[in-house]
């Protein structure tokens, strides 16, 4: 068995005395989508956001390619090459689109200019904005920025919170097209998503989380839409 | 009308003081949010570095002014670069604690500077080619050196608007203002980026210092008489907004200017202040904010 890309054991997080998280195992491997899903509040952002880096666990451990990265901070983890979308396609509103880009590529000194060119032929909407002001795009150019702006970051794994939420159904055809391309890359994808239909079509192992505690995960083949149905609606 | 003309040339210059003392505080206090009390003794701080030069290591006044200018941001810069390092970045999320301590901080300073230089005001001797003045019309006179203040306003804003726009740095900086956790995720090392607005912050505290030895002497308490008006300029303007700092700078300068010609001081000052009340109680957010979907 090949080294997890991504390994999350015995996970418990949470905000302040309010507990999320219990004891969650998440293992994703190189190269694959993993999607996670589960009702609204169940704590799925809880568990990006952990992996991120932007809370601490209580206890469990994560780590990257066989790295301890649990007490590394949210920026080493980045330059590491873990990027974050996170939920609600936030942008630096007052940057540009084309300095929204710029700043999170040199944030990693990757020096790599080839992967803003890169992702501006992901997101062809983008390139006539490059301009604007990040926050007046709407939702959907904000999702796209979103992802642009982590896949600038040079990483190896891409985390995704809901990047379909909200949006109209062409863009969502497009993320999605973006998200299997990506993969098809090479990059490992960690996918939130509230959407049955689109998680069943991308993903290779879905987990479902309820009540902040995993109560269903294996590979998409295991699952039929019923089935799905019913672990999603406990 | 014509008394707002006439009043022009005092009132830029007054403006450009405010606005060299509000500058620095645009990054602290409008972009980061802290209210360190402790700036106006660091425009202090950098007043009495362009004593030392000229008094203590006898440099000659006719370019001791331009080498205080890069030597007092650096020290003011590294003063409060070791505040920030060591105090107020434990205090982010509680306001009031950061106040106190910070006017806690300024105390010190002051009787430290007290300690050193004695309590009574000392004298920045001006350069040679900064004496006499430019007489406009009507027998308006303005003094080179309120001049030089303004240029060298100026030539901070430009530079400032130029950092934060052009430079790699100031984009990180942008980014970590708008949104801490969203910075961090994306690579920015956030810790680096507080400590440089607050090493260009209380920098710029020191050149408003050397600044204000050519206007007046230099005294323990120097900073006090800024301060107040400093942090009115960075709230009028919206905070951490570069142009409405500017604009609410010179908008005051003229404002003082005018109703000082025709008020005592005391009165003119009241008159400000209440004119700036009324405009906060109709726009609270400052002449200038953020643009997003959102908002318009
Ligand atoms: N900053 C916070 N402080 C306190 N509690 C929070 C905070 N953020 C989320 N929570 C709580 O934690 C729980 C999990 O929230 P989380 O955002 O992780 O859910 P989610 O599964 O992502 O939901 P959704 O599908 O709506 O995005 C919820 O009960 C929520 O109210
Ligand atoms: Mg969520």
């Amino acid at each position: 068995m090949t080294t997890p890309h991504l390994n999350v054991r015995n996970l418990s997080a949470g905000y302040g005395r309010a507990r999320v998280l219990f004891d969650i195992d998440l293992t994703v491997h190189p190269g694959t989508i993993a999607c996670v899903m589960g009702r609204n509040g169940v704590g799925k952002t809880t568990l990006l956001n952990t992996i991120a880096g932007l809370i601490t666990p209580t206890t469990g451990t994560i780590t990257h390619t066989g790295t301890d990265i649990t007490t590394l901070a949210p920026h080493q983890r980045t330059r590491r090459g873990i990027a974050y979308a996170p939920q609600g396609h936030d942008t630096f509103a007052p940057l540009t689109v084309a300095e929204n880009l710029h700043v999170a590529h040199q944030a990693t000194r990757r020096n790599r200019p080839d992967l803003i060119d890169a992702a501006l032929e992901r997101f062809p909407r983008l390139k006539p904005l490059l301009g604007r002001k990040a926050g007046l795009l709407s939702g959907g150019q904000a999702q796209q920025l979103a992802i642009a702006r982590a896949l600038v970051t040079d990483p190896d794994l891409l985390i995704l919170d809901e990047p379909t939420e909200g949006i109209q159904p062409n863009i969502v055809a497009e993320i999605e097209t973006a998200i299997t391309d990506t993969a098809a890359q090479g990059i490992t994808v960690l996918l939130v998503e509230q959407y049955l239909d689109v998680a069943l079509r991308l993903a290779d192992t879905i987990t479902v989380i309820d009540a902040g505690r995993v109560i269903h995960t294996g590979p998409r083949t295991e699952l039929t839409h019923r089935s799905a149905h019913a672990l999603m609606a406990i | 009308m014509d008394a707002i003309i006439s009043q022009l040339p005092t009132g830029l210059a007054i403006g450009a003081v405010l606005l060299l003392a509000a500058l620095g505080l645009n990054f602290t206090f409008g972009q980061m949010g802290v209210i360190n009390m402790a700036h106006g003794e660091l425009i202090m701080t950098g007043a009495y570095t362009a004593y030392v030069l000229h008094a203590w290591i006898g440099l000659n006044p006719a370019y001791s002014l331009l080498i205080a200018l890069p030597v007092a941001f650096t020290i003011t810069g590294t003063l409060g670069w070791l505040l920030e390092l060591s105090i107020i970045r434990h205090f982010y999320a509680r306001p009031l604690d950061t106040l106190l301590l910070t006017f806690g901080i300024g105390m010190i300073l002051q009787q430290a500077a007290r300690d050193t230089f004695g309590a009574p005001n000392v004298d920045v001797p001006a350069p040679a080619w900064l004496t006499g003045g430019l007489t406009l019309t009507d027998g308006i006179r303005i003094h080179y050196s309120r001049l030089f203040i303004l240029a060298l306003t100026i030539a901070c804003v430009i530079a400032i608007a130029h950092y934060l726009n052009r430079s790699r740095q100031g984009r990180q900086m942008r980014a970590v203002i708008h949104n801490r956790d969203l910075a961090a995720i994306t690579g920015i090392n956030t810790r680096k980026v507080d400590a440089t607005t607050f090493f260009i912050g209380s920098g710029l505290a020191g050149i408003a210092g050397v600044a204000l030895t050519l206007i007046g002497p230099t005294g323990p308490t120097l900073g006090t008489n800024y301060i107040v008006d400093a942090f009115l300029v960075v709230v009028v303007g919206g905070l951490g907004q570069l142009r409405g700092t500017v604009l609410a700078a010179f908008t005051l300068g003229i404002l003082n200017a005018t109703v000082e010609a025709w008020a005592d001081a005391s009165l003119a000052k009241l008159i400000v202040f209440a004119t700036i009340v009324a405009f906060l109680q109709a726009r609270p957010q400052g002449l200038f904010t953020v643009k997003t979907r959102a908002l318009t």
